[in-house]
C-alpha cells in the first residue's frame, strides 16, 4: 500500500473525525454540565438537517442559500433545545438518572415520528456549496474539497468552544458548575438558566452540524442512531464530559473508521468498538475523563 | 434518587398471600378458550416480551444497572434458532437450547466489558453493544439474510395451532419467572441488591463486584436470548429489527411503566403496553410518537410505576389506619 492511498484514507478520517467533533461535542458540553447524558442528541442532528433541506428549498438562492440555511437551522435548533430544556429536562433535574435517560429516549421517539411525518421516508441531500462543490488532488486522489469546509467548522468549533469554556466568564462559570453545582449556586449564580444555556448550545450546535451534513447526501431517517452511537464511542474513549477528550476521541474514531473501512467495508464500526474496549479496560472512565465518584 | 429509594424489598403482604398466582395461573390456561386468534397473538406476544422484561429488571430493578442493550440477546436466541431449523433442519427443542447458549455467551462477551462501568455509562455501553450486534446482522446479508431476515420457522406440527404454541410459551414464561424469582431471593440475589444499594459497603464486605455483576449480565441475557427463541417459531420469521435498541427500550419502559421495584411489575408493564400498542395499532401507523408520549407521562405523572405507586399508596393508607396522626414520612 503506497503513501498517498494511506494519506488519502488519513485525509478522510480527519474529515470524519471532524463531523463527528461537531455532534459530539454538543453532547459532551451538555453531559458535563448538565450531567444529564442526551440520547436524542442525535435526533436533534437529525431534525437539523431534514430543516437545513426545506430552509434550503424554500430560499432558492443558489450561492449563499446553504450557508444561510445552516445558519437559520442553528437557531431553530437552538429554539427547539429551549422548549425542550424549559419543557421536560428542568422538571427532572431532580430525579435520578434512569428517568433523565428515559425522557430523552422518548424525545428521539418523538423526533423520529415528526420526521417520518413531515419529510416521509424519502433520502433528501443539497447539492455542495461554492466554493466547495469540486475536488482538490492529494498526491493524485480526488478528495472532495466540501471535505475541507467540514474541516474547517470542526476547527473552528474547536477554537470556539475553547474561547468560550476557557477564556470568558460564562467558560469559568461552566467549568465551575461542573465541578460543584451547589457551590456555583451558592454564590448567586442561577443554575437553571445556566443549563438552559449550555443546553440550547448544544443543541444549536447538533442542528448546525446535521444542516453541514446535508451536501453528503444521506439525509435519511436512521441518521441520528448512526452519529449518536459513534458519539457514544467518541465520548466514551476520550472521557465524557471532557472537550480535549473529545477532540482526541473524534479523532481515532474518525481514523480507526477510515481504515477499517478499508479492511471489513461493512464492519468499520467493530473496529471502533475494539478500541473503545481497549479503552476500557485500561481507563474506564476515558482517556482525559474522571473517575466516577 | 426517588427511583434508587423506591426500590423497596418484595411487600410481605404480597409474598404471604399467594392465591391470587394461583388464580391468575388458573386464568391463563383458561384464556385460549375465550380469546380470539388474534388477542391470543398478542397475549403471546405480552408473555414474551414480559420475559425479556424481567431479565432487564434482573439488571435493573435487582442489581440497579439500566441495560439499553438487551435486545441483542433477544435477537440472537431468535436468529439462532431461525437459523439451526431452516438452514441445517436441527431438532426444535436443541434449537432453542442452542439459542439461549448463543445469547449467554455473548452476554459472557459484552458483559465483560459492560460491567467495569456504573450508571449512565453502563447504559451507553450496552446500547453501543447491541447496536453493534444489531450491524452485523444488518450487514452481514450472506450469513443472516441481512435486511430480509429468515422466513419460514415452523415449530414441530404438535405445536403449529396458536393455542398449543401459547400453552408452551406460557410454560416456559412461569418456569422461568419461576427461576428468576428463586434466583432473586438467593443470596445470590441479596448480593446484587447491595451492590445496588451501595457498591462500595458491598465491595469492602469482600465480595467481587464484577464478578456478581457478570454473573447476573449472563442470567438476564440467556433469559433474553430464551425469549427470543421461544418467540421466532411462533412468529414463523426473524428480522433484524428485533435486535435494535427501539426494541431494547421496550423492557425499559415497561420496567419503568410497571414498576421496577416489584417483582411481576416489568410483567405488568409489558402487558399494558403491549396491549395499548395491538390497540393504537388499528386506527394509527405513528406507534414511537405513542409510546414517546405515554413514557413522558409516567415519568411524570406515575413515579415508581403503576404497582409500585399502587404499593406505596396502600402502605400509606395503612400506616395512617395504623398510627392515626401521623404523617407520610415512615422509613421502610
Amino acid at each position: 500500500m503506497s503513501f498517498d492511498v494511506l494519506f488519502n484514507q488519513f485525509m478522510s478520517g480527519i474529515a470524519r473525525g471532524a463531523l463527528l467533533f461537531l455532534v459530539a461535542s454538543g453532547l459532551s458540553l451538555t453531559f458535563g454540565v448538565l450531567r444529564v447524558l442526551n440520547f436524542a442528541h442525535g435526533s436533534l442532528y437529525m431534525l437539523g438537517a431534514f430543516l437545513s433541506y426545506s430552509v434550503w428549498t424554500f430560499l432558492l438562492m443558489p450561492t449563499f442559500g446553504f450557508y444561510i440555511a445552516a445558519l437559520l437551522v442553528a437557531v431553530i435548533m437552538g429554539v427547539v433545545g429551549l422548549i425542550i430544556e424549559f419543557g421536560l429536562l428542568r422538571r427532572l433535574y431532580s430525579r435520578g438518572w434512569p428517568e433523565q435517560l428515559l425522557a430523552t429516549y422518548a424525545i428521539i421517539l418523538i423526533i423520529t415520528d415528526l420526521v417520518k411525518w413531515g419529510w416521509g421516508g424519502a433520502f433528501l441531500s443539497i447539492p455542495r456549496p461554492e466554493p466547495f462543490t469540486g475536488a482538490v488532488f492529494l498526491f493524485d486522489f480526488p478528495f472532495p474539497s466540501y471535505n475541507f469546509f467540514i474541516i474547517l467548522l470542526g476547527v473552528g468549533l474547536v477554537i470556539f468552544l475553547w474561547w468560550l469554556v476557557y477564556r470568558t466568564r460564562l467558560g469559568d462559570i461552566i467549568r465551575a458548575a461542573a465541578h460543584d453545582r451547589e457551590m456555583v449556586s451558592a454564590l448567586g449564580i442561577p443554575i437553571p438558566w445556566l443549563f438552559t444555556a449550555v443546553f440550547v448550545l448544544g443543541a444549536a450546535i447538533a442542528g448546525l452540524s446535521g444542516a453541514v451534513t446535508a451536501p453528503f447526501g444521506s439525509v435519511a431517517l436512521g441518521m441520528d442512531i448512526e452519529i449518536i452511537i459513534e458519539c457514544f464511542a467518541v465520548v466514551v474513549i476520550g472521557g465524557m464530559g471532557s472537550l480535549p477528550g473529545t477532540l482526541l476521541g473524534s479523532f481515532i474514531v474518525g481514523q480507526v473508521y477510515a481504515f477499517g473501512i478499508m479492511f471489513l467495508p461493512n464492519l468499520a464500526l467493530a473496529f471502533i468498538f475494539l478500541v473503545m474496549a481497549v479503552v476500557l479496560i485500561i481507563r474506564p472512565w476515558g482517556i482525559f475523563g474522571r473517575p466516577e465518584r | 434518587m426517588t427511583m434508587e429509594a423506591n426500590r423497596t424489598k418484595e411487600n410481605e403482604g404480597w409474598t404471604k398471600r399467594k392465591w391470587w398466582i394461583i388464580v391468575l395461573i388458573l386464568l391463563f390456561l383458561a384464556a385460549p378458550a375465550v380469546l380470539n386468534e388474534f388477542y391470543l397473538t398478542v397475549l403471546c406476544e405480552a408473555l414474551v416480551m414480559g420475559m425479556l422484561a424481567i431479565s432487564f429488571n434482573l439488571l435493573f430493578g435487582y442489581m440497579g444497572q439500566m441495560s439499553f442493550g438487551q435486545a441483542a440477546f433477544y435477537g440472537l436466541g431468535g436468529y439462532t434458532v431461525a437459523m439451526l431449523m431452516v438452514k441445517w433442519q436441527f431438532n426444535f427443542w436443541l434449537s432453542i437450547v442452542a439459542g439461549v447458549l448463543v445469547a449467554a455467551i455473548a452476554g459472557l462477551i459484552v458483559g465483560y466489558f459492560c460491567v467495569r462501568l456504573r450508571g449512565i455509562y453502563f447504559a451507553v455501553l450496552t446500547l453501543a453493544f447491541g447496536q453493534l450486534i444489531w450491524t452485523v446482522v444488518f450487514k452481514w446479508h450472506d450469513f443472516t439474510g441481512g435486511d430480509d431476515g429468515i422466513q419460514g420457522v415452523f415449530p414441530p406440527d404438535f405445536l403449529k395451532a396458536p393455542s398449543s404454541y401459547y400453552y408452551l410459551i406460557l410454560i416456559v414464561f412461569l418456569i422461568s419467572s419461576w427461576v428468576i424469582w428463586k434466583i432473586v431471593h438467593s443470596p445470590f440475589g441479596h448480593t446484587i441488591q447491595a451492590m445496588r444499594e451501595n457498591s462500595e459497603r458491598t465491595e469492602f464486605l469482600g465480595i467481587n463486584i464484577a464478578r456478581y455483576q457478570l454473573m447476573a449480565f449472563v442470567i438476564a441475557a440467556a433469559l433474553a436470548g430464551l425469549a427470543g427463541a421461544v418467540w421466532v417459531p411462533f412468529y414463523r420469521s426473524v428480522a433484524p429489527s428485533y435486535l435494535t435498541w427501539i426494541k431494547s427500550g421496550e423492557p425499559v419502559m415497561a420496567a419503568i411503566l410497571g414498576g421496577p421495584s416489584v417483582f411481576l411489575g416489568p410483567v405488568l408493564g409489558t402487558f399494558v403496553m403491549t396491549f395499548f400498542h395491538a390497540w393504537v395499532l388499528g386506527f394509527t401507523v405513528y406507534w414511537p410518537v405513542v409510546m414517546g408520549a405515554l413514557i413522558l407521562f409516567i415519568i411524570f405523572f406515575l413515579p415508581g410505576g403503576i404497582l409500585g405507586f399502587a404499593i406505596d399508596t396502600i402502605k400509606e393508607r395503612r400506616d395512617k389506619e395504623k398510627h392515626p396522626g401521623k404523617g407520610m414520612n415512615h422509613v421502610s
